[in-house]
């Protein structure tokens, strides 16, 4: 799963700190969240998506793995 | 605040096992079997718990003096990523500790070891499983 994260966060004006703060989750987490390592829980996505005021599917891209 | 007494009540029962469990293994020497052991399982389980209540009234001591830092140790407690980390590491370790208990298992059935501690070995291997299956059922019932 891909995500705009970073690009949604940086278009806010936002740091990373902040944004953990908000959530109530760790830099790491969000750090995590942005490079792709870690993808969150349905909870923390809507948190996300809820304080961005946007929809999941704004955020997170779900693609599908490509079977050969 | 309930929290905080608590762990007073657990230090001072900590404290408690301790020093019965000092005072019994000064002055009593002439215990046999089971019995004799019972005096530094005391002192054993008592330190464990005089830990354990220390740790949080420290805690709790240093959270009533600075709250944002306890509030950032309670987002690192709570955060999600934390809690999948450590319970990957803990599925794990939980597997290795599976095969270690099984191979040792064997290895002191083969050595000939004493039946009892043989037998303890195989309740604790035992307990764990069904500790497992109780939990994966219960779970399962759940989700």
């Amino acid at each position: 799963m891909n995500n705009r994260l970073e690009e949604i966060r940086k278009k806010h004006g936002i740091k990373q700190e902040e944004l953990a703060r908000a959530l109530e989750v760790s830099r790491q987490t969000i750090g995590s969240l942005e490079n792709g390592r870690y993808n969150p829980s349905i909870l923390l996505a809507f948190k996300i998506a809820r304080y961005f005021e946007l929809n999941i599917e704004e955020i997170f891209i779900y693609e599908e793995e490509e079977k050969e | 605040m309930k929290k905080i007494y608590t762990a007073y009540l657990l230090a001072a029962v900590g404290i408690g096992l301790l020093a019965v469990g000092v005072y019994f293994i000064k002055t009593i020497d002439d215990l046999q079997g089971l019995l004799a052991v019972l005096p530094y399982l005391s002192v054993g389980i008592g330190c464990v718990i005089f830990g354990h209540g220390m740790g949080e009234i420290v805690l709790q001591h240093a959270s009533n003096r600075d709250p944002a830092a306890a509030k950032d140790l309670e987002i690192e407690k709570k955060d999600e990523r934390n809690i999948a980390i450590s319970n990957r590491a803990k599925a794990k370790s939980y597997d290795m500790m599976i095969f270690l208990i099984s191979a040792l298992l064997f290895a002191v059935a083969i050595m000939g070891i004493d039946l009892l501690l043989l037998l303890l070995f195989a309740f604790t291997y035992f307990f764990i499983i069904m500790y497992t299956t109780y939990y994966r059922y219960k779970y399962y019932k759940e989700m």
